[in-house]
């Protein structure tokens, strides 16, 4: 390749698009060193800057001992995990039986679902249901009401679309069932569409704070990001997590709640981060199968 | 003989529909959870929807009550107010925003350097992972009067500014925050369209003696026209929408009045004031309305382009 010069709009581009950048990584930064820096230097920082003020573990000691974060935490775990898994187990056992072109009624079965995608019957006709069936304040509430997802399902069976008929009809050959076949052929040939909409729906439990807000009603059922909402949209942070908790602290006159809140952002976050290398390498070609393909 | 007789014959359309309805049984015993599920989370919350007709009893049969809600509905001064702050933040976010992800998806391809490039990218998709409450306590802490926005006005020499309870201020937040939050994500589709472009048409162009601009007028453009169309057509059809989630967490009483949307009012009323019925009814208004305009912008970005909702 011929090396070519560096024009002067190259460098305003590179410019601008570091400018971008930096909109997004500062203010994840600066809540990063805020919430690990000393307290009683901590309440004077300013929204710019990205290195922390000295270092302290405070908040995230008061994080993981404290009587309503440490729980809620645990909650979300919970729910992520086992929620997740219902998902992915719900949704790739229906696209498998939908990817099958023979299947009958298949058409009547899409346009239901696509029904069910499209049409949204409200907020209070699903409360009064979860209400009915006994699920209020259990964690049930939340992982149930959303067990599968029709879009997610859709891009599941073109992933499954995709594994060549031969091998399916060689496996049928062989003797092998439905259940062998979906387990042994299509989890692994297509798992690159399995991971992609394990990480979607993993991604959205752990990020979802509505419906635990309403369904959870109960402290100790709650989950972080219900906590974390608390925190930032009525801003009293001392009066949820209980003043009282934080007698045991020594250093509890020098708690900065900005700080703590952050650190609080910064544990609803990890996650996140976590997954995301795995984000990138699946969820792109996820998108294309999603939005190309008819 | 009788035996032979029948296996001669072809057997009839009904006997061999339950021949194969038995043969697949277990690929019905895999939809069955999801199936279930739907009917119980979806189908009976729209058998629910009736309430929308009858006054919520809490332990005893609802009582019919007729249009009264719909009718509340349409002589409430609120309904119109809302309605219009649905749709005026909806244009901001789908119409307004719209060309500023082609912009970054040809600014993307732009970039010489490729390690850059990817950097951009993939700090550029973080934030639409982000939870919204995480995102709201970014933007509130950022808008704050000590917050980085104003450290940066204030080298200016600007006085700092309440941002989040400026009514004239807060709806352009909410289309920067959307902005924010999909510049990477919503811009893939148009930066795959554009590396899918044959090398063949750059040399082309390379030869006729194009520079960058003809070549993103001419060569880039064209390649965009059809997910742009795509899109720009979908996006219509979230119309009422205008993001639920964005406003309940940035909301706050200085500016509820100019960003309140359906979905909000719909949540306030329903589930903070208990107003069931009243609740439901707009939410069936919503509902009908909405999946009406999500179905024909579908049909018509399916006949136009080839590709829509699903």
């Amino acid at each position: 390749m011929l090396k070519k010069k560096l024009s002067v709009s190259q460098i305003l581009l590179a410019l601008v698009m570091i400018l971008i950048s930096l909109t997004m990584v500062v203010p994840l930064l600066n809540i990063l060193a805020r919430s690990i820096s000393v307290p009683e230097r901590s309440a004077s920082m300013s929204g710019l800057e990205i290195l922390p003020r000295g270092l302290s573990s405070l908040n995230y000691q008061i994080i993981f001992s404290n009587p309503v974060l440490l729980p809620s935490i645990l909650n979300s775990i919970k729910i992520t995990v086992i929620g997740t898994l219902i998902n992915v187990a719900l949704t790739t056992s229906a696209a498998y039986a939908l990817s099958r072109r023979d299947l009958m009624y298949k058409k009547a079965i899409m346009v239901f679902l696509i029904i069910m995608m499209l049409f949204d019957p409200g907020l209070v006709p699903e409360y009064l249901v979860v209400q009915k069936l006994g699920l209020m304040n259990t964690h049930w509430s939340v992982i149930l009401v959303t067990a599968v997802n029709v879009y997610y399902l859709i891009i599941c069976m073109r992933y499954f679309e995709a594994v060549p008929e031969s091998l399916y009809e060689a496996a049928l050959l062989d003797g092998a069932g439905h259940l062998r076949i979906f387990a042994q052929i299509y989890l692994p040939l297509a798992k690159a569409g399995v991971a992609t909409i394990f990480m979607f729906y993993a991604v959205v439990r752990w990020n979802d704070y509505f419906r635990p807000g309403i369904y959870l009603l109960s402290s100790s059922k709650t989950t972080l990001q219900v906590i974390l909402r608390q925190f930032i949209v009525s801003g009293d942070t001392a009066s949820i997590i209980g003043a009282q908790n934080l007698l045991s602290y020594n250093e509890f006159a020098k708690v900065d709640y900005t700080a703590l809140k952050n650190a609080t952002i910064v544990v609803a976050i990890i996650p996140i981060l976590l997954l995301y290398p795995l984000v990138l390498k699946f969820y792109t070609s996820g998108v294309m199968a999603g939005a190309v393909k008819e | 003989m009788t035996n032979g007789l029948q296996a001669a014959k072809p057997k009839s359309s009904r006997a061999r529909k339950l021949a194969k309805l038995r043969a697949d049984r277990i690929l019905y015993l895999m939809l069955a959870p999801t199936l279930v599920y739907f009917i119980i989370f979806r189908v009976w919350p729209i058998i629910n929807m009736r309430l929308a007709f009858y006054d919520f009893k809490a332990k005893k049969a609802w009582v019919f009550a007729g249009m009264k809600y719909f009718n509340t509905i349409f002589a409430s001064p609120q309904f119109g107010k809302i309605l219009t702050n649905t749709l005026i933040i909806s244009f901001m976010k789908y119409v307004l925003l719209f060309p500023v992800f082609v912009i970054f998806a040809i600014l993307l391809n732009e970039m010489r350097s490729v390690r850059l490039r990817k950097t951009v990218q993939v700090v550029s998709y973080l934030p639409h992972f982000l939870s919204w409450v995480v995102i709201a306590g970014i933007w509130i802490g950022m808008l704050d009067t000590t917050g980085a926005v104003n450290q940066l006005t204030a080298l200016f020499g600007q006085a700092p500014v309440n941002y989040m309870t400026s009514k004239s201020a807060i709806r352009w937040i909410l289309m920067l925050c959307e902005g924010w939050r999909s510049l990477g994500w919503d811009s893939i589709v148009y930066f795959t369209a554009i590396i899918a472009i044959d090398r063949s048409l750059y040399e082309a162009a390379d030869v006729d003696g194009a520079n960058r601009l003809q070549i993103i007028r001419y060569v880039v453009l064209p390649a965009l026209l059809v997910p742009m169309t795509t899109m720009f057509i979908l996006n219509l059809g979230y119309f009422l929408n205008a993001g639920f989630d964005q406003v309940l967490n940035m909301t706050n009483d200085s500016v509820n009045s100019v960003i309140d949307i359906l979905d909000t009012y719909i949540y306030r009323i329903g589930l903070e004031k208990g107003q069931y019925s009243l609740a439901t009814a707009m939410g069936m208004l919503k509902g009908i309305v909405g999946t009406v305009l999500v179905l024909t912008t579908h049909v018509t970005s399916k006949k136009l382009t080839g590709s829509g909702v699903w």
